[in-house]
């Protein structure tokens, strides 16, 4: 019994200081002013800088929704751009709030790098892209097909099971990098590129005949894209998380930034929840009453970031694909707010 | 170039229109950005203006549904048609959507199919557009295009035009627009009972 005791007391300051931890990232941001959110330093659709020094891309407007969230301001984000292998350490040292960097969700990486990922903002997967004229419907129909791909990435591996799980000739063609696949399939040294799907649309633009060329539906691997936090602060892990919920929620219930002003008078629950006009979902968490109207206002919901950033209408002209609500077509989805 | 100029040719008229008739429109629109274009009849596009380039141009994509291949879902809101394949796959067209096309949404099935249909515009758009003709015969430039078929018992259809930049658009009249080689292409593999489900934005 006697034994006991400092036990229950090493415990429970355990767990004070854990509640503590679990509230400094919210505080820490608001004291400051601003969101520090690590993104790609540069990636067509995602992450790019223009001459003004203005970032934009669906991975930036990630960091908005976040932003406007907390300040009722998208602007108030700082953004550090970082390198593939620098980017878990960024989120681990605190040098960053948040990674919005087209990272993919892998069991290994909440393991190691001490990160957790908060959800799913784009389903990305490996794919194929072709000329036009071959005509193809399919995947399976790339039998005997010369194939340019970077070394030693899983990219590689994922393709050459495929081929070989299919019974389908290949001839691999190894190009060090994207500029060096792009000059190869435009010098017609291989007729197939392959990456991930959201690449191979940024790829196409800057072949000599973008529109001579297509991206077959098939998706052969899972790349989850989504944005991580550190492992020490569940009130921070959901507030990151509810904000894509907020965004995906607020697409299904036909809330946008265009029609936020309507969704504020409506009398229908599910968007009264959304909205803050039933409820306090937000309070939990340190946020307030109308946190998602914020996000929507400021920044938009899930459709409108993805069509402006990567889909119908952006450059890219990416198809929702798995991206697609649920309901119509795709697997996104979220908890409902109630 | 001549695309864009005479597109905002007709986006000035058609606002000018909607301007002199006072418009009631305003209360139909579907609170998205209705493009007030007028419709053209005896505008024949070239070739270029025909191929849709990006999200609207027809192409096979992902897409997860119950319903049997053969099914059209038309999706309002994101401008697209589909045409499902099965094996989790569709054939996507871009549409232009009139205002009649947001008036209903649910289950319809193809009751007939017309090549090159002739246009007798209704009393509605004559109001809106006195100069219209009340009567034009199928064929290049006129505004049905080249195709229609004909939903249910209604007066709704899926045509095609010979507006092929009001495709991705709330037009402010037709149903459902495609440019003629989609509406030609969908023809040819739809007959007179496919079964087509409207889906529209959800209301607040």
């Amino acid at each position: 019994m006697r034994k006991m005791i400092p036990i229950v007391l090493a415990l429970a300051a355990a767990q004070a200081f854990s509640v503590a931890a679990q509230s400094q990232t919210l505080k820490t941001v608001q004291d400051r002013g601003s969101l520090i959110c690590g993104v790609n330093p540069s990636l067509e659709g995602f992450a790019t800088k223009d001459a003004n020094g203005q970032w934009s891309g669906f991975d930036v407007d990630f960091c908005r929704a976040v932003a406007a969230a907390i300040f009722d301001d998208p602007s108030k984000v700082q953004y550090v751009p970082l390198s593939a292998s620098d980017r878990f350490d960024a989120v681990k040292n605190k040098q960053i709030d948040v990674l919005s960097r087209n990272s993919s969700w892998t069991m290994g990486r909440e393991g190691d790098n001490g990160v957790v990922f908060t959800g799913v903002t784009y389903y990305d997967g490996q794919a194929f892209l072709v000329p036009k004229s071959r005509n193809f419907q399919s995947a399976l129909e790339l039998d005997g097909s010369k194939v340019c791909v970077q070394p030693g990435t899983t990219t590689e591996l994922n393709f050459v099971d495929f081929f070989e799980a299919n019974h389908m000739k290949y001839e691999t063609v190894h190009e060090a990098s994207a500029d060096d696949m792009i000059a190869a399939y435009n010098a017609g040294q291989c007729n197939v590129l392959t990456t991930d799907a959201s690449g191979l649309f940024a790829m196409r633009e800057r072949l000599t005949k973008p529109s001579d060329n297509m991206i077959l539906p098939d998706i052969i691997s899972k790349e989850p894209l989504g944005p991580a936090v550190r492992q020490d602060d569940m009130q921070w892990f959901n507030i990151v998380k509810w904000v894509n919920f907020a965004m995906i929620n607020a697409e299904e219930l036909g809330v946008s930034s265009k029609t936020i002003d309507d969704a504020l008078k409506s009398q229908k629950p599910s968007v009264k929840r959304l909205m803050g006009t039933d409820g306090d979902f937000g309070k939990p968490f340190g946020l307030s009453g109308d946190w998602a109207v914020r996000i929507v206002r400021g920044v938009g919901n899930y459709a409108e970031v993805f069509d402006r950033n990567v889909g119908a209408h952006s450059k890219l002209g990416i198809p929702r694909g798995l991206n697609e609500l649920w309901s119509n077509g795709g697997i996104q989805y979220a908890p409902p707010i109630r | 170039m001549t695309v864009r100029v005479s597109l905002l040719l007709r986006l000035a008229l058609g606002a000018a229109l909607a301007a002199f008739a006072g418009a009631g429109a305003g209360a139909q629109t579907p609170g998205q950005d209705e493009m007030n274009v007028v419709d053209q009849p005896g505008y024949q596009p070239t070739p270029e203006e025909e191929q849709l380039t990006g999200a609207y141009e027809k192409q096979e994509v992902f897409f997860r549904t119950t319903e049997a291949p053969g099914t059209i879902i038309i999706d309002t809101k994101g401008r697209f048609l589909y045409l499902v394949q099965g094996n989790n796959r569709a054939l996507r067209y871009g549409i232009g959507v009139g205002r009649d096309g947001f008036t209903w949404s649910g289950l319809q099935k193809i009751a007939r199919k017309q090549e090159w249909p002739d246009w007798r515009p209704p009393p509605e758009m004559i109001e809106r557009q006195p100069y219209l003709p009340r009567f034009m015969a199928g064929g290049p430039g006129n505004p049905l295009g080249a195709r229609a078929m004909y939903l249910g018992g209604t007066v709704y259809r899926i045509h095609g035009t010979n507006q092929p930049d009001t495709i991705g658009h709330a037009v402010s009249s037709g149903c459902f627009r495609l440019v003629n080689d989609d509406v030609i292409d969908l023809y040819d593999r739809v007959p007179v009972g496919t079964k087509v489900i409207i889906r529209q934005a959800v209301a607040l």
